[in-house]
C-alpha cells in the first residue's frame, strides 16, 4: 500500500481498516515502492514449465526495467479452484494461463478484458485465424491460444519394448488397445495403463470414435447414458482383470503427472496431453515416448488438435499495457519462444512455429514430431465446451470411483452421471 | 457498509475540555463506542453482514459471475428432493460425528485421569498432550496425515494394510482420527475440572468402602459432569463443521468415492468448485438450523445427566 504517512495515523489505520473490510481493496496490478509496476501471472503446469517460465519472465524483466512479475504455479485441479476465488472476489490476476474450458464462463462473467483494447501492444497477426477465434466469445478476443496439444498415449517406453507387445501404432483400436494393456499387465505383472474411466479426455475421444462429442452445438449433452454406461463398462472390465490401475491408484489423480500410477512407477502407459507429458521424463527413468491415441473400430480417429491452453488479461488490471506486453511477449519474441519450447504446445506464432520447429529438443521435438505425424489425419475440434463442463470434469470421476470401487454398477453410475450433468447444463 | 453507524466526532477525545461534565453521560458513551469499535466493526462487517448476504444468497442462483437471480425455496427443494449425493455427505458427517466425538472425549478423559495424579513431569505432559490442538488444525500436519495413511506410507509400511485414505471404508477413519489426535483443548478443561473435586469427596467414598471404579463412577463422573456436557456440546459442534481434515486427506475431493465428502466439504464443492453459491449458501444455514436444534437436544438431555453441585445445596 502506498505510505501516506504524512496524512497521521489515524488516516492510516483507517485506511488499513477499511481496507482488511473491502475485499476487493488494492485489487491486481498495484505499484510498490521503487515505483515498478507489479504484475501476477499465474499459470497450472509441472516443475519443467515452471523452470523454462520463470527463465523467460527473468529476460522480460530486464526488457522492461520498470515491470517486475510475480509467478506462481500449481497443478491443474489446485489452479482451477483458487483461479476460481481469486476470480470472483474481484482479485484476478494480471496475467493468467487459461483453459478451453474456463474460457466461456470467464469471459461472460466480465473476469477477462476485451483484449482488442490492447490490440497494439499485443500482436496476433502471425496466428492462425483459425485458432486464434477459439479464444473468442461472442465476437470479442478475450484469450490468446498459447499452444496447440493433443491427447496422447504416453508409455514407458523400455517397458514396453522389454514386455514384447507390440509397440503402439497409427491408426490402432480401441480394442487393440485393450489387448496392449492386458498383455503387458500379463508380462510385466503390473497394470498395461493407468484406468481412463475416470478421464473425461479419454472418454471424449472414445466418444468421438464413434462420431459423437461431450456436448451438442447448443451445450446439451451429446451422449447417452448407455454410451458412458458401454464405456465404464469396457474400463471397469479392464481393471478388474488387472490390466489398467485398480482404484486406489486411480482415485489420486489430480491433473499432475506426479500422481499419475506411470509417474509413481506402477504401470506401464497413461493417456494424457502431449505438452504437460514432459513432466514424465523426470519421473520415468527409462524414458517415455508418445503414441497415437486409439481410434473407433471402424478407424474414425477420436483424436483432435485442441487450442492446449490460453493466455488471458484480467479486467480489473491496474496496468493494461505491461499486462499485454508479457503476453505479448510470450507469445511472439523470438528468445522467449526458444526458452519456452513446446512446453505449452506447439507456439501459436507461425513465423516462431517455422524458425523454431528445426531447434526443438529433446522432448519438445518429440512433442512436434507426435503432431506432424497426425497432421491430417485428425478431425475438426469440438467447440468450447459450455460453462458447466468446469464442474462436470470432477463428477464425472467422482462417479467413476463408485464404479471402481464397486459401489455402483456402470450403468447406475452413468445414469447419475447424466442426470446431474442435466442440470448443471440447465442451470 | 455499517462502518458508518460508528459515532465518528466521539474519535477524538477533548482532552483538554472539562466542560464534559456538561454531558458526561454522553461522554462516557462515546469512550465506550471507541473501545467498542473494533468488535462492532469485526462483528457487523465480518459476521453479520456476510450472514445477511449469506441468507439472501440461499434462495438465489448465484455462479459468482454473474448477479444472482431470485429463485425462492428451489436450492432448498433440490437439496432434500434431488441431490443424493447431499444425503451422502449428511450421513458421512453423521457418522463421523458419532465416532470421532466420543473416541475424542475418552481419550482426553483417560488421559486427564492420568495426569490428575501425576507428581513429576505433569506440566510437561500436559503440553505435550495439548501441543496437536495447536498443530493439528494446520494445513500442513493434515497433509502429513495424507503422506503417512497413503499407500507406501508409514502406517502401510507398519501394518501392511495398504492406504488408509484410499479404501472408501477406512477414509473417514483416518480423517476421524486426525480430529481425535487433538484431544488437547477437551483433556486441559478435564483436568481442571478434575481439580475441583474436592478430596473429602473421595475420601468419605474411601471410609464407605468404595473401590477405585465406585468413586469414579459415583463420585468422579457426577462431579465431573457438567465440565463432560460442556465439552461434549463444544467438540459435537466443531465435529459438525470439520473441514480441514477431510479436505486435506482427500485432496480436495472427498473421496475415495465420496466416502469423506462430509457436508462443508460438499458444501464447499458446490460453492467453489462448481460456483452455485446459492445452492452452498441454502447447505450453510441448513447446517446453522442442524447445529442449533442438536445443540438444544444435548441440552434438554442434559437436565437428567448433569449434577451441578448447587443443586444438592437445596
Amino acid at each position: 500500500m502506498p505510505g501516506h504517512r504524512t496524512k497521521g495515523f489515524c488516516a492510516a489505520a483507517a485506511a488499513l481498516v477499511l481496507c482488511a473490510v473491502s475485499a476487493g481493496c488494492g485489487g491486481s496490478g498495484e505499484s510498490v515502492g521503487g515505483g515498478k509496476v507489479v504484475l501476477r501471472y499465474t499459470w497450472w503446469g509441472n516443475p519443467d514449465r515452471a523452470a523454462r517460465t520463470e527463465q523467460a519472465v527473468a529476460l522480460f524483466e530486464k526488457q522492461h526495467p520498470n515491470v517486475r512479475v510475480q509467478t506462481s504455479f500449481s497443478g491443474y485441479d489446485a489452479y482451477k479452484q483458487k483461479l476460481a476465488i481469486q476470480a470472483t472476489g474481484g482479485d484476478a490476476p494480471d496475467v493468467m494461463q487459461l483453459d478451453y474450458r474456463q474460457i466461456d464462463q470467464y469471459a461472460s462473467g466480465h473476469v477477462l478484458l476485451d483484449l482488442g483494447k490492447v490490440k497494439d501492444v499485443l500482436r496476433t497477426g502471425e496466428i492462425d485465424p483459425g485458432l486464434l477465434a477459439t479464444g473468442r466469445v461472442d465476437g470479442t478476443q478475450y484469450a490468446i491460444p498459447q499452444g496447440r496439444g493433443t491427447e496422447t498415449v504416453v508409455y514407458d517406453v523400455k517397458a514396453w519394448q522389454a514386455s514384447g507387445v507390440p509397440l503402439p501404432r497409427q491408426g490402432w483400436t480401441w480394442n487393440d488397445w485393450a489387448d496392449a494393456v492386458r498383455a503387458l499387465a500379463k508380462k510385466t505383472g503390473k497394470p498395461g495403463a493407468t484406468d481412463p474411466g475416470q478421464s473425461e479426455d479419454a472418454f471424449e475421444v472414445w466418444l468421438r470414435g464413434q462420431d459423437k462429442s461431450l456436448y451438442t452445438k447448443a451445450g446439451g449433452l451429446g451422449f447417452t447414458a448407455g454410451d458412458l454406461a458401454r464405456w465404464w463398462t469396457f474400463t471397469d472390465r479392464l481393471r478388474r482383470e488387472g490390466a489398467v490401475s485398480p482404484a486406489e491408484q486411480t482415485t489420486q489423480l489430480d491433473g499432475s503427472v506426479e500422481n499419475t500410477p506411470l509417474g509413481r512407477g506402477k504401470a506401464t502407459a497413461d493417456f494424457n496431453w502431449d505438452a504437460p507429458s514432459s513432466g514424465y521424463r523426470a519421473l520415468v527413468p527409462t524414458g517415455v515416448a508418445l503414441a497415437p491415441m486409439p481410434s473407433g473400430e471402424d478407424g474414425t480417429p477420436g483424436q483432435y488438435f485442441k487450442p492446449s491452453m490460453f493466455l488471458g488479461v484480467g479486467a480489473h488490471t491496474g496496468h493494461p499495457k505491461e499486462a499485454a506486453a508479457l503476453v505479448d511477449f510470450l507469445l511472439n519474441d523470438d528468445q522467449a519462444a526458444k526458452i519456452l519450447g513446446a512446453t505449452r504446445g506447439i507456439p501459436v506464432n507461425e513465423t516462431i512455429r517455422k524458425d523454431t520447429a528445426a531447434q526443438l529438443k529433446d522432448f519438445d521435438r518429440t512433442v512436434a514430431d507426435h503432431q506432424a505425424s497426425l497432421e491430417g489425419t485428425l478431425k475438426d475440434p469440438p467447440q468450447a465446451p459450455p460453462s458447466g463442463d468446469n464442474a462436470l470434469q470432477t463428477t464425472f470421476q467422482r462417479d467413476y470411483d463408485q464404479v471402481s470401487y464397486e459401489r455402483m454398477s456402470p450403468r447406475e453410475a452413468a445414469e447419475n452421471y447424466v442426470t446431474e450433468a442435466k442440470a448443471e447444463l440447465r442451470s | 457498509m455499517t462502518t458508518t453507524d460508528i459515532p465518528a466526532p466521539t474519535a477524538r477525545p477533548p482532552r483538554s475540555a472539562p466542560a464534559s461534565e456538561r454531558r458526561p453521560a454522553r461522554e462516557r458513551e462515546g469512550a465506550a463506542w471507541v473501545f467498542l469499535s473494533p468488535w462492532v466493526l469485526g462483528a457487523s462487517v465480518l459476521t453479520l453482514l456476510p450472514m445477511a448476504v449469506s441468507l439472501y444468497l440461499s434462495f438465489t442462483d448465484y455462479d459468482l459471475f454473474n448477479a444472482p437471480r431470485w429463485v425462492g425455496l428451489r436450492n432448498y427443494t433440490q437439496m432434500f428432493t434431488e441431490d443424493p449425493r447431499y444425503w451422502r455427505s449428511v450421513l458421512t458427517t453423521l457418522t463421523y460425528v458419532v465416532v470421532a466425538v466420543p473416541l475424542q472425549l475418552a481419550l482426553a478423559l483417560v488421559v486427564a485421569l492420568a495426569l490428575k495424579n501425576m507428581k513429576r513431569g505433569k506440566g510437561f505432559y500436559r503440553s505435550a498432550f495439548y501441543a496437536p490442538s495447536l498443530l493439528g488444525a494446520s494445513m500442513s500436519i493434515a497433509l502429513v496425515w495424507r503422506a503417512v495413511f497413503n499407500d507406501g506410507g508409514t502406517v502401510d509400511n507398519l501394518l501392511g494394510t495398504g492406504g488408509w485414505v484410499n479404501k472408501p471404508g477406512w477414509a473417514l477413519l483416518a480423517v476421524a482420527l486426525l480430529t481425535v489426535w487433538q484431544f488437547g483443548a477437551p483433556m486441559v478443561i478435564f483436568l481442571a475440572g478434575l481439580q475441583q473435586i474436592p478430596a473429602e469427596l473421595y475420601e468419605a467414598a474411601a471410609v464407605d468402602g468404595a473401590g477405585k471404579w465406585r468413586q469414579f463412577v459415583s463420585v468422579t463422573v457426577p462431579m465431573l459432569s457438567p465440565v463432560l456436557f460442556f465439552n461434549l456440546v463444544l467438540q459435537t459442534i466443531q465435529a459438525f463443521q470439520v473441514f480441514t481434515p477431510a479436505f486435506a486427506v482427500s485432496a480436495g475431493k472427498g473421496g475415495p468415492a465420496d466416502s469423506t465428502l462430509v457436508y462443508t466439504l460438499y458444501l464447499y464443492d458446490r460453492g467453489f468448485v462448481a460456483s452455485h453459491m446459492g445452492y452452498a449458501s441454502a447447505m450453510a444455514w441448513v447446517l446453522l438450523l442442524v447445529i442449533g436444534v442438536v445443540t438444544a437436544v444435548l441440552f434438554r438431555t442434559s437436565r437428567s445427566w448433569v449434577f451441578y453441585a448447587s443443586e444438592g445445596d437445596r
